[in-house]
């Protein structure tokens, strides 16, 4: 179609073109199956559960269980959980079940293990609640650390990025206004075939920020579209293929799924600052993050993809082949999906205070500076700290009172000799509540406040957290 | 069947200008590639390949003339379970790992230059990679 268009024009690839397949494979956190175990006997009302160790929650009555990809096994954190569970069951494995109960008159049991595979079970169903995001972020990292996210593993100082999606081919992008997609159209899911069973959680079309909500018969599905993945020091999770025939209804169907991975924009943003609006650092097109390279404060930085592109094209191919030898037929949806919702942020009944709220400017002095101007300092400005920095603002060390009274003391004359070069420090959008436990663990009662740069920004006493705290 | 074996040799400040690597070439008259090497007045680290057959008396040619030894542990990657994301791909200093044009994840294991780096490792959320010992592979004995 992309080409189509752009060679012949729309009108042309109209009428030549009926079905434009899509695809996208990668992590989908909000995922899981739904599964009934059948009742045992003496029967169950089973109160908790786990498969494989990883908890599996009890949504309903006795025997039903919802696998929830992100749970993490209670033997295996963070490298084995409910995502592999699901593979594992998808590609025939026999897996543990254990559970326990309360016990009531019509459901005795209080104890129950077993080993199951998927042919044990009565249903199996794939039930994600958010899946097939229109496009995401790309992420990238200020810190001077590597930082372990759902956005992958990302190096200090923006070193490298990452980015999800399959830009172009994403099933939302080439039916924006969802004209095609709505409740019950049929789906490519996990290697079978499912349905779209509503919008997704956090649905927000007006944003390029579609979602989907899917279901799909797990036993008819393959382990090559369902992966358990896990993200080291974040969890596990479930990689999903998910891929859409958009039928070309009109003209303006035909101009849409000409998009071009050129056309789709996403904005840049800093994971190093753990707040939920993070830094935007600019724009870049899926083009560019498919290239391999992009630019990040005027250097060329790699770029990975966490979804498999690979595994996106394969799935469209193969929901055309479908169409083509007729074991795939489109659905026309019962109801349409909204256009108009937004997703809103959380509503806090406690607010939750920041570093910077309690910043204030530092008084400083530098290294070469006499004891008795920084003791003079200190009672002008009725201060306890006085941060060292060096000419361009940067952090050097710091100083108390305390100090300057151990060094008059013992006749020590040069400031060099008594800064405390290794200093604890805060970041403006640390919240107060981690800041307070640092200065509590050193036994300190000052952080200064710095920037990425070593920049001294200002600084925090334990007199402001006093203060904010007893107002 | 791999032939050659990769080791890394340390260099300290005392014997770093001395020509060591060309000294062992020539006595042994064995091929010693360099891989990567990153090497100052104070000091410096080559990670080189010998051919397996001859990694032993290569090593300890090496350290009788004072080079610190280790055999790194080289990167495997389990192809049943990758399934071309590409999380690794930006994490690898030196370009051992690429898209081929239908977006498969490829790996150079001659680029590679194995457990001196290893940041790979972590970033693989189908845990297709892995550090081995050259010694379990068989690469030397």
């Amino acid at each position: 179609m992309k080409k189509l268009v752009e060679n012949s024009g729309v009108e042309v690839a109209y009428k030549e073109i009926d079905i434009v397949t899509t695809g996208t494979f990668g992590a989908m956190c909000s995922s899981g199956a739904i599964i009934n175990v059948g009742q045992a006997d003496p029967p169950i009302k089973i109160q908790k559960a786990w498969i494989n160790d990883v908890e599996v929650c009890h949504p309903g009555a006795a025997v039903d269980l919802y696998i929830g990809a992100t749970i993490m096994s209670e033997t295996r954190p963070f490298e084995y959980g409910g995502g592999h569970v699901i593979e594992d069951l998808i590609s025939g494995k026999e897996v543990e079940v254990r559970a326990t109960a309360h016990g009531t008159d019509c459901y005795p049991r209080t104890r129950l293990r077993t080993t199951i595979t998927k042919d044990d079970l009565n249903q199996f169903y794939l039930l994600n609640f958010r899946n097939c995001y229109q496009r995401y972020v790309c992420a990238t990292n200020s810190r001077d650390e590597i930082i372990y996210t759902y956005m992958g593993k990302l190096l200090p100082k923006f070193r490298n990025a990452t980015f999800s999606g399959s830009g172009a081919l994403n099933p939302l992008m080439n039916d924006p206004d969802y004209e095609t997609i709505g409740i019950g159209t049929r789906i490519f899911l996990g290697g079978g075939q499912g349905y779209v069973i509503g919008e997704g959680t956090q649905h927000d079309p007006g944003n390029q920020g579609g979602t989907l909500m899917v279901r799909g018969d797990c036993k008819k599905m393959s382990s090559e579209f369902i992966r358990g993945a896990a993200f080291t020091k974040y969890g596990t999770t479930l990689c999903v293929g998910v891929g859409v025939p958009i039928p070309i209804l009109n003209e303006g169907l035909a101009k849409k799924t000409a998009i071009l991975d050129e056309e789709i924009l996403t904005d840049i943003v800093d994971y190093g600052i753990p707040r939920r609006e993070r830094p935007k650092l600019g724009k870049v097109s899926y083009k560019e993050l498919k290239s391999g390279a992009i630019t990040i404060n005027d250097k060329k930085v790699r770029v990975s993809p966490l979804s498999s592109l690979k595994t996106a094209r394969k799935i469209a191919e193969i929901l055309k082949s479908w169409i083509e030898n007729s074991s795939f037929f489109l659905s026309a949806p019962a109801e349409s999906l909204p256009t108009d919702t937004v997703c809103k942020p959380m509503k806090q009944t406690e607010e939750i205070a920041f570093v910077n709220s309690v910043t204030h400017a530092a008084v400083t002095c530098t290294e070469d500076e006499d004891i008795k101007a920084v003791a003079e300092r200190i009672i002008n400005r009725s201060v306890n700290h006085v941060v060292v920095t060096d000419e361009q603002g940067k952090l050097r060390g710091i100083v108390t009172s305390w100090d300057i009274t151990k060094a008059v003391a013992k006749g020590k004359r040069k400031l060099a000799d008594i800064i405390i070069r290794k200093v604890v420090t805060t970041k403006p959008h640390e919240s107060l509540e981690a800041a307070s436990r640092k200065m509590a663990q050193h036994q300190i009662s000052a952080l200064p406040v710095i920037d990425q740069d070593r920049q001294v920004l200002g600084i925090i006493t334990s007199e402001d957290i006093a203060k904010l705290l007893g107002r | 069947m791999k032939t050659v074996a990769r080791i890394l040799l340390r260099f300290s400040e005392k014997i770093v200008e001395q020509p060591i690597t060309a000294q062992v070439i020539l006595e042994h008259g064995v091929p010693i590639s360099i891989v990567a090497a990153h090497i100052d007045s104070k000091g410096g680290e080559i990670l080189a390949e010998v051919p397996s057959t001859h990694v032993k008396k290569i090593i300890d040619a090496f350290r009788e003339k004072g080079v610190t030894v280790t055999v790194p542990k080289l990167i495997e990657v389990d192809s049943e379970k990758c399934f071309d994301c590409g999380a690794c791909f930006s994490l690898c200093p030196v370009g051992a790992i690429a898209f081929k044009e239908d977006f498969s994840v490829v790996f150079d294991e001659k680029k590679c230059i194995g457990s001196p780096c290893g940041l790979c490792v972590d970033a693989c959320p189908a845990r297709a990679i892995k550090l081995v010992e050259q010694h379990s592979s068989g690469l030397i004995k």
